[in-house]
């Protein structure tokens, strides 16, 4: 039982990770009909920017966290013009490759700002972890949890309440009517961009603690929040949330009672058997509402 | 008649090639480009005439590395029963694999071959018992037939390209008849396709697995060069580059295919003297010639002759 | 012409999307050699029921039978091997293939080279091809493209697209053509060209049921005509009747039925 816990901790403090990420594909999945391969790139460049501020640059941890998503989001925001915009013909196929391009380009420039070394900060507060049942959970998962849930509140507020949030929602179920009645898609799809990969960043962030960063990291995650967004959905928020929780539980029971080396294939059993059973995934994106 | 003489030039080439290179590394690159080019073949079929995208064919490379592997090695095969045995393991994967899969399209199904190739991938690598695990598999011998051994570049680069002609025969063969029709109409509108009566779920399977198949080819003949593997030649980046070849050399061509296979080969080793700047490098080459000519370099450069004549 | 056994019978087919109800308890019958109108206003589930007897999806009641069986549970690609051949609404050409490519693929149910018979080209399969090019330019010559057998059928002119369809159909060597609006974006000839052209396959033998709006080419070659309204049949008959109908002119004229 205890084990089973100690289990379910870990699983959640991944799981919310991989949510975060996944909830970065499938919001520019939405509005763009994307599947930005170098998302991942970006949770790297989160962590490892997270880690300068901290570290070299002295900056105390709040700002740190500001300014490494703010950066990171710009830098989203460049891709979008420089190199997805430009595009001529934007199918599937050309843009996999873009995308898949970037995220070689982005771990090359990770390995030349920061070396093939491994960083880590510490924690974002020192309390010993919290003894439930018998299992630990240490601070750091809760306050990965706790920005991601207040994450979430956000972005809930921010597509139902407000203007430009209902704006990019419109422009997500039908870009052209939203053309037509005049909201600036062109407009949406950067902003799109810049939160996906500021969300990307987020999630680099709350990790730096508990992993070792390094400019490798990325692609992994990248693929794992990119099932995690098949599971519950590609496109649905909720579902994405869903299926990052629901894929970092399985994953950590997986290792505790199965083998420790089939960690990764966890994620990819669950993305195949998703798609062959329930393509549209445990919510459905093509039924239910898209946020 | 223009076919023969293209084969022939072709033929040609090769036996000039093997004939008056002797630098080492020349030969292995050389070398390397055959077995590029048939992934890039068997890819093309599946994605260039049928436009069905894998992102997991690394897989049936590494199938094919891994079955002449261990079949000549734990069980002292000889080479030459291993390899149809080795495609044969591809295939049926393939086809299982297959079934489901694509009934799938688009982006699910590019996700789904992606799965797939990982999880072979994990299997490769946390095997460790058959394959050898991450560290590699060691001592698959080298291949020889009767007097002629193959452990000379020269023999190789003939056995290699001679597979890249059996294969481009066979490519051209399937795509200049009813199949290959049915192949481009799937391509064009797989509704539209199914409505003149093609049975575009079996012939999407057929492809796949031929496509496999080719691909399990390169994986013998890649395995019996180097006579060393690691999972990490046929990792998820693999997938990924065979189907840079495939796109950047030009979709739905074969002669597209040998020049992607050709470039993505050769860039890496001149990008070598970029050292640290090799995968900005890298990826930065991909973007670009993605954003400007998404049709592919045979295209994209025919299109800009055409312009340009026009223009004058 | 109706002493024959129908080629067709559409037996209270019924189908729903959701909540929307398509076709409700539909039933009509295709005689051979026969030219059927099928018309009513945008929304009665003229192309729904074009899906279900293509084999697109099934019904969820009733039954559709061809030749005497029953078509439900084939797949489309069997139902063009059975002899039933469509064309689309909006064109549906490969844009990539040449025009007589075009056909060559339509004949792909007549066909039965697969990938062994590509790869060694035996004999039977060389006389095949020949067989089935010589077919392909007889069909272009039908509707007048045989010129241009070698263009990229994406490039052709829009009503000539909608020829190569017709003729492409036809190449699957149909019992029964289904035809999708195919005036929808002809000129005044154009159409009447293509009336010509629907009325000559008819006198090879081939039953056509055909959905279009342009009712003076309906009317004028139909032999039979059958209403939808709202998924329901409102009316079945000979184009004189059908004009003369008075649940037809309220479902086009737009009176409801209570007053």
């Amino acid at each position: 039982m205890q084990e089973i816990l100690q289990y379910f901790f870990s699983g959640i403090t991944n799981g919310a990770i991989y949510a975060v990420i996944a909830i970065g594909f499938s919001m520019l999945y939405n509005s763009t009909d994307l599947i930005n391969f170098a998302h991942g790139e970006f949770v790297m460049l989160g962590a490892l920017t997270m880690v300068t501020f901290s570290g070299p640059f002295h900056l105390p941890l709040l700002p740190a966290f500001i300014a490494t998503v703010c950066c990171i989001s710009i830098a989203g925001l460049l891709f979008e013009r420089l190199a997805i915009r430009t595009v001529r013909f934007p199918e599937p196929i050309v843009l996999i490759i873009i995308t898949v391009g970037a995220s070689i380009f982005l771990r090359g420039i990770g390995m030349l700002a920061w070396g093939k070394d491994a960083y880590s900060i510490p924690p974002f507060s020192t309390h010993p972890p919290l003894d439930i049942a018998g299992a630990k959970l240490l601070a750091q998962s809760l306050w990965i949890l706790l920005i991601v849930l207040l994450m979430v509140a956000c972005l809930h507020f921010f597509f139902k309440k407000t203007l430009t949030g209902k704006a990019m929602e419109a422009c997500a179920i039908d870009k052209r009517a939203a053309w037509i009645v005049g909201i600036p898609s062109k407009l949406m799809v950067m902003l799109a961009f810049g939160l996906s990969t500021g969300l990307g960043a987020l999630s680099g962030v709350i990790i730096s603690p508990i992993t070792m960063c390094s400019y490798d990291m990325g692609t992994m995650l990248g693929l794992k929040g990119f099932c995690a967004a098949m599971l519950g959905g590609l496109g649905s928020l909720w579902g994405s949330l869903i299926g990052g929780f629901l894929l970092g539980i399985l994953e950590a029971l997986g290792v505790g009672f199965v083998s420790s080396g089939l960690k990764d294939a966890t994620a990819f059993f669950l993305l195949l058997f998703i798609l062959y059973a329930r393509p549209g995934g445990i919510i459905s994106a093509l039924n239910v509402k898209r946020f | 008649m223009r076919v023969q003489i293209l084969y022939s030039f072709f033929i040609l080439m090769v036996a000039l090639a093997g004939h008056f290179i002797s630098n080492a590394y020349y030969l292995q690159v050389l070398t390397f480009i055959g077995i590029n080019t048939l992934l890039a073949l068997g890819l093309n079929m599946l994605m260039g005439y049928a436009g069905q995208i894998s992102l997991g064919h690394a897989a049936f490379y590494g199938i094919g590395a891994y079955a002449t592997a261990i079949l000549t090695v734990h069980f002292s095969w000889s080479p030459w029963l291993a390899l149809p045995v080795a495609i044969a393991a591809a295939v049926m994967v393939a086809y299982i694999v297959g079934v489901p899969t694509l009934k799938l399209s688009g982006y699910y199904l590019g996700m789904g071959t992606l799965g797939f190739g990982m999880i072979i991938n994990i299997i490769f690598r946390e095997w460790s018992s058959v394959t050898g695990g991450a560290s590699g598999f060691v001592g698959i011998p080298a291949l020889s037939l009767g007097p002629v051994s193959f452990s000379s570049r020269q023999n190789y680069l003939y056995l290699v390209w001679g597979c890249v002609l059996l294969c481009i025969v066979l490519c051209r063969r399937i795509i200049d008849s009813r199949v290959g029709r049915a192949l481009r109409a799937i391509h064009d509108g797989e509704k539209a396709a199914a409505a003149v009566g093609v049975d575009t779920q079996k012939l999407k399977l057929q492809v796949f697995v031929l496509s496999a198949g080719m691909s399990a080819l390169a994986g013998f003949l890649y395995a019996h060069l180097v006579c060393f593997i690691s999972p990490e030649t046929f990792s998820f980046i693999m997938s990924i580059r065979m189907v840079t070849m495939v796109v950047i050399g030009g979709m739905a061509s074969i002669w597209g295919s040998l020049l992607g296979a050709s470039l993505l080969t050769l860039l890496p080793e001149w990008l070598h003297a970029f050292s640290e700047f090799e995968m900005v490098v890298y990826g930065l080459i991909l973007m670009i010639v993605m954003i400007f000519l998404p049709k592919g370099l045979t295209r994209g450069i025919l299109d800009i002759v055409e312009r340009s004549r026009r223009s004058l | 012409m109706n002493s024959d056994h129908p080629l067709l019978i559409v037996e209270n087919v019924s189908k729903a999307f959701g909540g929307v109800q398509a076709l409700s308890d539909v039933s009509f019958q295709l005689f051979p050699g026969t030219i059927t109108g099928l018309i009513g206003p945008n929304g009665a589930g003229k192309t729904t029921l074009f899906n279900l007897i293509t084999g697109i999806f099934p019904a969820d009641t009733g039954d559709i039978l061809f030749k005497g069986s029953s078509t439900l549970n084939n797949t489309v690609h069997e139902l063009v091997q059975c002899g039933i051949a469509r064309t689309f609404q909006n064109v549906e050409l490969f844009e990539s293939m040449t025009a007589l490519e075009n056909i060559l693929v339509g004949q792909h149910a007549r066909t039965r080279c697969g990938m062994w018979g590509s790869v060694f080209r035996f004999p039977w399969v060389r006389h095949e091809e020949g067989r089935a090019t010589k077919i392909a330019f007889e069909l272009l010559d039908f509707i007048g493209l045989k010129e241009h057998a070698l263009r990229k059928s994406g490039d052709l002119a829009f009503g000539w697209q909608r020829l190569l369809e017709l003729a492409r159909a036809l190449a699957s060597g149909p019992r029964l053509l289904l035809l999708d609006e195919p005036a929808a974006g002809l000129n005044m000839v154009e159409t009447m060209q293509l009336g010509d052209l629907i009325r000559k396959v008819r006198d090879q033998g081939i039953t056509i049921l055909l959905v279009e709006h342009d009712m003076s080419l309906t009317m004028e070659i139909s032999d039979a005509i059958v209403v939808l309204d709202q998924g329901k049949k409102i009316a079945q008959g000979s184009p004189r009747s059908i004009q003369e109908d008075e649940a037809v002119m309220r479902a086009y004229l737009g009176t409801s039925p209570q007053k």
